[in-house]
């Protein structure tokens, strides 16, 4: 069989994806105003970021919310990925199903939805409604992602663990918790990124107490042309990639 | 049966993840049910009579029209999506075992750049001053700069920019469980290639197909911000016209009539891929 | 242990970082109206810090505040006059203590005290400005651009901008057609959107972020823009220029209000105060074009700033000139109809 034609076929795809990100990156050393024209290598946009206290504002608070949200959606997804896998209970096809249709829902579907609760039981938007809304997205991942690590798992460890005369919760402490680490690790970093990059639910369960990145970069990018954004997107690159790294390197040291 | 004394873990546990859902996702939903059928009131949002007005307003031939231009342009995006993401898969597949992990972490990681920066960093490419023309005019394969910015094309192309992995993935992991031994099968009782990728690859995958046009379909009738930014303010989705109505119109029934619209599109889909499933598990057991 | 460690951690995320908060004034504005600067120097006086949120269109404000209402998210807003109108009718509104502003009296009079707020119980204007016809020299042939209907011309076909405002839009339809701006009459505003349906082929974008952009980035030639855009986008395309349309340009003004449950009213007046000092207001009307109502801010003006006729028409400018009005909730619903029915044609 051929072997170059299915070979470029994927190099262009992949050129394709990252065209715009290479662009970014580069264009965020730009030194010219006008954001089409290249004008010499500079740092100025880098300057101009770290001198705009609202952006660097909402930075501390994306990275405070991505981080809380992240956290705590990893708690009661693994809590509930668990349960799942390990007990019978009435409902078990129904709570499966809704984490379902929550993965599957158009986000703008979720956002209006809270929206209209939030205003119902009067609870004022901000740091606390985001937090609510960034876990209930997250939480199907984490789930997901714990199951498919606990379906691969053997099962008389628990078992042997509980014959010792263990409680399910020191069972659950002892044998489970360390054998889904690398999935836990995998579901909270999944759940810091949607939480991170969310536009679409934040635009709605935000006020201006708290302000966040997304929100902030959605504002300026509707202005127009600004070269700050270019210089975000790349430190935003640099850190994600800092934490997929770092998050491998974890992994394969657990395996270890 | 275990009494509640007994597992203490598993009850407290239960309670709390049935709580999270209940409250915010089962109650919200059940709100937004509720405000579709209400009557719009400018001083409070939402008022009684109870009516269907805002279904009937979906019909309205002015958003019918919006609806199907949505309609249209996320079925332009999945398509493209599919056709860019099959074979793509299928080659990803035929790669050696190692190097697979690493692709696949390749089409990741854009995924894991804010879509927001990304999609304005498509606007740097398309503009009318934009890279693309410039380098266009540079060869001389055009003259004057192409109009792209602004236009619908400019709105797909920015959804299937950010939505193509979403495709891939799914397809990947079905062309990854596809047997060598069943397409040799194939090819053995005389089946041409032709005739095994009818009969014996596209329903095999069809799941994974139909999982990826889930995935790809629903967010890109929502995701507002890809016509906010390259669409100049018209090729509207469905999803900009829920939030006028939410954030500037201030219709609540019409915007939940049309999110539950949404909410539909997402259950046929559900039940579709639900339907291949089954389908192609009576026909292996 | 753990799970005390684990319960602490949950509580910590829930509660936030919210124990100690400096002084804050939530400003709700549209964007690029406020310099930086003034905000940076109001923080360095007061030791206030002024959170600043934007948004893009009167009624995005109006359905936001509404929205916020009861979580007083919001201490000074900006809306044009229709807007102060309606919401003081309905009650959204804090009074304002005279008494607590300064430098009111500085104000032009022809600016104060108007229908929209008698006494000006409820508002404090901040700047006023006109929308009008910005065309690049550069990139057009042929006759000169000086009348909003020559937007119709065939030749500006994928060109043309328009702002994403209603009222603006429609007042130019309106216009086109001899009628008021501030029509209600739902024949005349049919007539008006018909009239604009036949230029939407020609509309490339509607942009009220940033309405310079578009020009500035090459997409649109000619269309229309507010004076202070036209003066920031003229610094960077000497090319663009502020045409006054025959028909007459839209005037407006636009002014602080105090929401009804904002948290700190007490900031807000001195922000008002702040603004209306002469030299910061000098300040504002040089760096983002528009024209400062404050009189005492004219005198100590840039020559320059205060002879451009794009930021101070002069009377001949004015001629056929329309201040925008409130026209009540009803005509707002017919034109909110064909406004979306524009929108959404292709």
């Amino acid at each position: 069989m051929k072997t170059w034609l299915p070979r470029t076929y994927l190099t262009l795809v992949y050129i394709l994806l990252y065209v715009p990100i290479v662009v970014l990156v580069v264009f965020s050393f730009n030194d010219a105003r006008t954001g089409y024209d290249w004008g010499g290598l500079s740092l100025r946009w880098y300057e101009a970021l770290f001198n705009n206290t609202a952006m660097v504002r909402a930075m501390w608070n994306s990275l405070w919310l991505a981080l809380s949200a992240a956290t705590v959606s990893t708690l009661i997804g693994a809590l509930t990925a668990l349960a799942l896998h390990r007990y019978r209970f009435r409902g078990k096809r129904v709570l499966n199903g809704m984490l379902f249709v929550v993965m599957m829902s158009p986000e703008i579907v979720l956002a209006i939805s809270l929206l209209a609760l939030f205003l119902l039981v009067g609870l004022q938007l901000g740091y606390v409604s985001l937090l609510l809304a960034h876990v209930t997205f997250c939480l199907p991942f984490v789930v997901i992602t714990v199951m498919a690590r606990l379906s691969g798992f053997d099962e008389s460890l628990p078992e042997a663990a509980r014959d010792l005369g263990a409680s399910d919760f020191i069972m659950t402490r002892t044998v489970l918790i360390p054998a889904i680490m690398p999935a836990l690790l995998a579901g909270w970093l999944l759940g810091f990124t949607l939480s991170l990059d969310d536009v679409v639910v934040s635009t709605f369960v935000s006020g201006p107490s708290y302000e966040i990145l997304p929100l902030r970069i959605y504002s300026m990018v509707r202005v127009g042309l600004k070269p700050e954004v270019n210089a975000l997107g790349t430190l935003l690159l640099v850190f994600s990639l800092v934490m997929l790294m770092l998050s491998q390197w974890i992994l394969i040291r657990s395996k270890r | 049966m275990h009494s509640i004394r007994q597992q203490p873990f598993k009850t407290a546990v239960l309670a709390l993840v049935w709580g999270w859902l209940l409250f915010l996702v089962l109650a919200p939903n059940l709100l937004v049910v509720g405000a579709s059928v209400m009557t719009r009131d400018p001083a409070t949002f939402l008022s009684l009579p109870l009516n269907l007005d805002a279904y009937r307003q979906l019909f309205d031939p002015l958003y019918l029209d919006v609806f199907l231009h949505s309609l249209y342009m996320a079925a332009m995006t999945t398509l493209i999506c599919l056709l860019i993401g099959y074979p793509f898969a299928w080659a990803l597949s035929k790669v050696a075992r190692q190097r697979q992990l690493l692709l696949i972490f390749l089409l990741i990681v854009p995924f894991w750049t804010n879509s927001l920066v990304r999609t304005y960093a498509l606007k740097l490419i398309l503009a009318t001053n934009g890279l693309l023309n410039k380098a266009l005019l540079s060869v001389g394969l055009i003259e004057e700069p192409l109009q792209m910015l602004y236009t619908e094309g400019a709105v797909i192309i920015g959804l299937v920019y950010l939505l193509l992995p979403f495709m891939i993935l799914p397809l990947y992991s079905v062309f990854d469980d596809l047997r060598q031994e069943l397409l040799l099968a194939s090819h053995d009782l005389g089946a041409g290639r032709l005739a095994t990728f009818v009969h014996v690859i596209v329903p095999l995958t069809l799941p994974g197909v139909l999982a990826g046009v889930m995935l790809v379909l629903l967010p890109a009738m929502g995701l507002f911000f890809v016509p906010d930014i390259l669409g100049g303010s018209r090729n509207l989705l469905v999803g900009n016209v829920i939030k006028n109505q939410f954030l500037d119109a201030r219709n609540w029934p019409f915007g939940a009539a049309a999110s539950i619209l949404l909410t539909l599109a997402m259950a046929l889909l559900m039940f579709a891929h639900k339907l291949s499933k089954r389908r192609l598990g009576e026909e292996g057991a | 242990m753990k799970k005390l460690a684990l319960a602490g951690l949950l509580a910590v995320s829930l509660t936030g970082c919210s124990s100690e908060e400096p002084k804050v004034l939530n400003l709700y504005n549209w964007s690029e109206y406020m310099p930086q600067e003034v905000l940076n120097r109001f923080q360095e006086e007061t030791g206030i810090q002024v959170v600043y949120t934007t948004y893009d269109s009167n009624e995005a404000m109006y359905a936001r505040l509404k929205l916020l209402d009861d979580s007083a998210a919001y201490d000074l807003a900006i809306p044009s006059t229709y807007y102060v109108s309606k919401m003081r009718q309905e009650e959204l509104l804090m009074p304002i203590d005279r008494s607590k502003i300064e430098g009111f009296d500085n104000l032009d009079p022809e600016l104060v005290n108007l229908d929209i707020d008698p006494g000006n119980q409820y508002s404090v204007p901040y700047l006023w400005g006109t929308t009008g016809l910005a065309v690049d020299t550069s990139d057009i042939e042929g006759e000169p651009v000086t009348a909003w209907e020559d937007l119709w011309d065939e030749r500006f076909e994928g060109k043309v901008m328009l702002t994403n405002d209603m009222r603006e839009v429609f007042h130019v339809g309106l216009r086109v057609l001899g009628y008021s701006g501030n029509s209600t009459n739902p024949e005349e505003i049919e007539a008006a959107y018909e009239k604009l349906t036949e230029l939407m082929p020609s509309v490339r974008t509607f942009n009220s972020d940033a309405p310079r952009m578009p020009y500035l980035e090459g997409e649109t030639d000619v269309g229309m823009i507010w004076n202070g855009e036209a003066v920031m986008g003229k610094d960077t395309m000497p090319s663009l220029e502020y045409v006054y349309p025959q028909e007459g340009i839209i005037a407006w003004l636009d002014s602080f209000v105090i929401p009804k449950n904002a948290k700190n009213p007490e900031a807000a007046h001195q922000f008002i105060s702040f603004v209306l000092r002469p030299e910061i207001s000098a300040l504002i009307s040089e760096e983002i074009g528009y024209a400062t109502p404050n009189l005492a801010a004219r005198e100590v003006l840039d020559d320059e700033v205060a002879n451009n006729r794009a930021s101070y028409p002069t009377a001949q400018d004015m001629l056929n000139a329309e201040f925008q009005t409130d026209i009540g909730d009803d005509a707002l619903q017919i034109y909110a109809k064909y406004w979306e029915m524009l929108k959404s044609g292709r």
